[in-house]
């Protein structure tokens, strides 16, 4: 049957609806882990290594364990004892080093903040107390806080089985890339550098365990992303029964990716749930979250590129070192960096690229995926190559763009690394940028200020950005699908559970639209609940700008599935072929007769008498949702479709410099965004509006500061500096929507701004700069930094 | 981040504070809390007994008194911000005020407490430096005075005895010809400043300069006395853009600035060149006001 878009449906897609979570957010109702209460309920504080790398010789927790209020005492050799082992669950990359870890660390330390003993209390003061007086005994070994050091030869070694410290070598080769510099004019060698950084969400990582003896199940309350996925981590290393397990994740203040791992604090307050019988909760501190919880970005990118003069890029060769910390963190801490790899060919056309990727473990904290994972650091790299190649040529970035931009036909267009590329014109996007900002007099009013002795400049910036990405062979494990269950009550109201989990973005508003203008409904007359295990089989979690696009997907899925069966009750009862009914504005309609939404709900449980012959009662289903269309390992050629779909945005910015302190005042910052169709302009401008605040921070003020022996001198946020409400730039944001080809046409949101972004600020601070002759290669533009980059040059 | 356990007072009066100071090792007055109660919650102070002085009536007010202005230690930012006396008979330190933190920390921060962090990039010791001020501080049955130039030895280390409680901030009365003016590098609003200059001069009836006082904050281990850079400026009735930034030049030479992660030794002498050079020119123009400042 065919149920048209009923012409006075209450939301249609697209258009603004108030946040059904917001009475109660904003009304100080929600329900975060904070406010999560059992009785009897004890505290969790966890002693963290104070040295960054070191033998454990021995542990006495005997001392705290005589303090009023202590209930157990707990060390990593003697919980390790009982309970399973981490892994990254991929031995099917033969290059990466197979390793397992346990809840608390056992043999070794290998960075600032590592988890090495737990104490449980009746209070977290006492638990605090407590953690002073167990005595350890390291053994302190030398340190490597820097990944290119990591790589010489006589560096100190973290896994003495290694040989060396290379966690993950990946090599790729695609093309002929030796062909490409054969016939090139021209090589550009350049190195560009990402300062490290934390996703920050302003609530941190932490979870709740109530063990019940009597049933042998487990509830968990967990800020996590990956509610489904973290119950299954949860299984493999307590042993116990998924079918025993329930992990619930609260309302969430923030998680950016950094909560879509598998912390080792969250199984282990899972594993003392069950030791001391007792309700348990951890909450990190910002100092432990500072420390662990957790890092991205900080990459080293060594490239050469083959160009002609006429500006066409021909090949680019690139050596990637990544910083990843301590590896013991499970989602794969090298999965950002893969993808760094994956995105560097952008939306232009380079067939010819070849790669080696070394993921280092160094003596710092885990580096994890946050916002943009990864992409940001390959979009940089294309972005100022292509400015660095025009500048060479005295080609302007609109036209050395142009000359590499992948053509408008044909789609799908196949990248070098396997993409599949969906995408609308990026031609037309660039244009209709260029028009928003009136790029010539942008230009012209920067001409004018550089005449007058300020540092003025404009840049630009493009991304394709591979969303609902599926990672199973290259993170470990959990693919690329979603599931949901929709629900028809009785009385016609309607339950959505989803497994995709909101931070904050607004996913009961989003879910609650797609579900009601699916079933000609009100999305008033729809609840969503999301991030909990006993109310649906499986789910992957939200990351990766997947949750419109595979939750969304899913919730339609399953709507459209409920919707059916109650046309062919309202078939039978006016006794029409299905086909022909249409459900509208809360009725199921056959021209002028038209039965209430509610009055088939009614049938369905209460009148089921009046359903047609043979049908079984209830409108309940569960879908899963796959559009099939990713590759969950790379080919023999080393490519692969990572994603579902493919999302684009372009932005320009116009920035000023002042020479004397490096402080860089964003005048300007456009982007054009295209996340195929739109469910709610407002909540997507959200999206961009936070991420562009993410990016700059990361440019301006943010980053994770380690001292040459591995010790963290950011452990507080007076020293690691996030932007403030005034420190944000307020984008002006222009959409386009060229709808994908999967359920409800959309693409993902949730990072495009923060992939742009820095790419388009360094674009314009390497702009502002000419005059000097300075040239940006790095993502770290703050004072200080950019103030060591001036300093030497001419009148500055 | 919770504190270990510790003892607590409230004093009713300056008497019981400073007797209750005396009686445990480690006692800390608490006044506004702002820089120490973070610092318990870390585990970097560890005070066995907090005294509670926010009672103290006698510590709080302003007043101006044959040629003094006089401050009680518990004047809270929010207030010499606001207050209209201050603001018009001390407007520097109303605008040094303002630099401080958000409304929220300067509504319960104090300048006694400040003074008494000794925070070496905080303002207010900067500023009573440059001021050449002094503090009044009891203890159990006795007063003294330490001068400003005396009060700061070291990174948030005092002359004060830990038995002593500073009850009184005073500085010279302005005078006509006076001018003063903070200037500050912050990278975000609120924050603690990567590095601060204050400059107070005072020109003659025609003009002339006849005193220069510069003091900054983060440029040292201590608030730094820097007026050694501007004496070239005495007898100069006019304030050249070449004379400024050689002011600049010299306090940049001067300072013994940290490097840390808000910025290295090199950075922060390059802001202290900017600063000086933005506070002298404002402090000239304010002399030779009638206003002042």
């Amino acid at each position: 049957m065919s149920v048209t878009a009923p012409p006075q449906a209450p939301a249609e897609t697209g258009a603004a609806l108030r946040r059904k979570e917001d009475t109660r957010l904003l009304c100080g109702q929600g329900e975060f882990l904070g406010d999560v209460y059992r009785p009897d309920l004890k505290h969790i504080a966890i002693l963290r290594s104070p040295v960054a790398h070191a033998r454990i010789r021995h542990i006495d927790g005997s001392g705290a364990l005589t303090l009023p209020g202590v209930i157990g005492v707990f060390t990593g050799g003697e919980l390790a004892a009982e309970t399973g082992e981490f892994s990254h669950h991929l031995p099917m990359i033969p290059t990466l080093r197979q390793i397992t870890w346990s809840v608390l660390a056992t043999d070794k330390v290998r960075f600032v903040g590592e988890p090495v003993a737990a104490v449980v209390a009746d209070s977290r003061y006492i638990a605090e107390d407590a953690l002073e007086l167990i005595e350890v005994d390291y053994e302190e070994l030398p340190a490597v806080s820097d990944a290119e050091a990591g790589l010489d030869p006589e560096a100190p070694l973290l896994y003495e089985d290694w040989g060396d410290n290379v966690f993950l070598f990946m090599p790729g080769s695609h093309g002929d890339i030796e062909a490409a510099f054969a016939g090139a004019d021209g090589v550009l060698q350049e190195r560009f550098t990402h300062h490290r950084i934390s996703g920050l969400p302003m609530e941190g990582h932490g979870a709740l365990g109530e063990f019940d003896p009597a049933t042998g199940r487990l509830e968990m309350y967990v800020s996590t992303q990956v509610p489904h996925t973290l119950r299954t981590v949860i299984s493999d290393i307590s042993g116990l029964s998924e079918a025993k397990i329930r992990v619930v994740a609260p309302d969430m203040g923030g998680g950016f990716g950094n909560k879509a791992h598998f912390m080792r604090e969250e199984v282990l307050v899972a594993v003392l749930a069950m030791r001391v019988r007792h309700p348990v909760v951890w909450q990190q501190d910002r100092t432990e979250n500072l420390l662990s919880g957790l890092h991205s970005r900080q990459q080293v990118h060594e490239v050469e590129v083959a160009y002609r003069d006429d500006g066409k890029i021909l090949g680019l060769r690139a050596n990637f070192v990544v910083d990843v910390g301590s590896p013991e963190l499970y989602i794969l801490g090298c999965a950002p960096a893969i993808v760094t790899t994956s995105v560097v060919p952008n939306c232009y056309d380079l067939q010819d690229y070849a790669f080696e990727l070394r993921c280092v473990a160094t003596n710092k904290g885990p580096m994890g995926g946050y916002r943009g994972y990864g992409q940001p650091q390959g979009i940089f790299l294309m972005e100022r190559v292509l400015d660095l190649v025009g500048e060479r040529l005295g080609i302007d970035p609109v036209t050395i763009r142009r000359a590499n931009m992948i053509p408008d036909e044909p789609r799908p267009y196949v990248t070098a690394t396997g993409s599949v590329l969906d995408t609308g014109s990026f031609g037309d996007q660039l244009t209709e940028l260029l028009e928003a900002v009136d790029y010539d007099a942008a230009c012209g009013a920067r001409d004018e200020a550089r005449t007058a002795g300020r540092l003025v400049g404009v840049g630009i910036a493009q991304m394709v950005e591979p969303t609902a990405p599926n990672i199973h062979g290259l993170a470990g494990r959990f693919g690329g699908y979603e599931m949901a269950m929709l629900t028809v009550q009785p009385d016609g109201r309607v339950n959505v559970a989803v497994g995709t989990k909101s931070q904050g973005q607004g996913h009961e508003t989003i879910y609650a639209k797609v579900a009601a203008e699916t079933l000609g409904i009100s999305p008033d007359d729809v609840e969503v609940s999301d991030g909990d295990t006993a109310a649906l089989p499986y789910g992957i979690g939200t990351w990766g700008s997947r949750s419109a696009v595979m939750g969304g997907g899913a919730v339609i899925k399953a709507a459209q599935q409920v919707r059916d069966k109650m046309a062919a009750i309202a078939a039978g009862m006016l006794e029409a072929p299905a086909e022909q009914i249409e459900a509208s504005d809360g009725f199921f309609r056959l021209g002028e007769a038209a039965i209430p939404f509610a009055q088939i709900a009614a049938v369905a449980y209460l009148h089921t008498f009046l359903l047609p012959p043979g049908m079984d009662p209830g409108l309940s289903v569960v879908v899963g949702y796959d559009p099939g269309n990713t590759s969950p390992f790379p080919d023999e050629r080393g490519k692969m479709n990572v994603a579902a779909t493919y999302s684009t945005a372009a932005a320009a910015a116009v920035v000023e410099v002042e020479a004397a302190t490096g402080v860089v005042t964003v005048q300007d910052l456009t982007i054009v965004h295209d996340c195929g169709t739109v469910i709610d302009g407002v909540l997507l401008d959200g999206q961009i509006h936070g991420a562009v605040a993410q990016a700059v921070g990361q440019t301006f003020f943010e980053e994770i500061h380690y001292d040459e022996n591995g010790q963290p001198l950011t452990s507080t946020l007076l020293d690691y500096m996030i932007p403030t409400f005034g420190d944000a730039v307020r984008a002006r944001i222009i959409h386009r929507e060229t709808p994908s080809g999967l359920i409800g046409g959309f693409r993902g949101a949730g990072e495009g701004a923060i992939i742009v972004t820095p790419a388009a600020l360094a674009a314009a601070v390497h702009d502002a700069l000419v005059p000097l002759g300075v040239s940006i290669t790095q993502s770290n533009l703050s004072p200080p930094r950019l103030r060591a980059l001036l300093r030497g040059h001419s009148t500055a | 981040m919770k504190p270990p356990r510790f003892d607590y007072v409230a004093a009713g009066s300056v008497g019981e504070a400073t007797e209750a100071l005396a009686s445990a090792e480690d006692s800390r007055v608490l006044a506004g809390g702002q820089s120490l109660v973070p610092l318990m919650n870390l585990r970097l102070a560890r005070p066995s007994l907090l005294v509670d002085v926010n009672h103290l009536g006698a510590l709080s007010g302003f007043e101006s008194h044959n040629g003094t202005l006089r401050f009680g230690a518990m004047c809270r930012h929010r207030f010499l911000e606001t207050d209209p006396d201050v603001r018009q008979k001390a407007p520097i330190f109303a605008e040094v005020a303002e630099l401080i933190g958000h409304v929220g920390i300067r509504n319960r921060g104090t300048l006694g407490g400040s003074l008494a962090h000794a925070d070496p990039v905080a303002e207010l010791p900067a500023l009573l430096v440059a001021l050449e001020g002094r503090v009044i501080v009891a203890s159990t049955g006795s007063e003294r005075a330490i001068p400003a130039a005396e009060l700061f030895a070291g990174p948030f280390t005092t002359g004060l005895e830990p038995d002593e409680l500073l009850t009184t901030v005073e500085v010279p009365a302005h005078r006509d010809g006076d001018g003063g003016a903070f200037s500050e590098f912050v990278r975000r609003h609120g924050d603690f400043a990567t590095a601060g200059v204050a400059v107070i001069l005072h020109r003659d009836g025609f003009g002339a300069c006849e005193q220069v006082r510069v003091a900054g904050c983060g440029l040292g281990p201590t608030p730094m006395d820097l007026s050694a850079a501007g004496d070239f400026l005495r007898g100069e009735s006019s304030l050249t853009d070449g004379a400024a930034e050689e002011l600049g030049r010299r306090v940049a030479a001067a300072a013994d600035p940290p490097g840390d992660v808000h910025g290295s030794k090199d950075y922060r002498r390059e802001l202290a060149a900017v600063l000086a050079a933005d506070a002298v020119r404002r402090a000239w123009a304010r002399a030779g006001s009638a206003g002042g400042a």
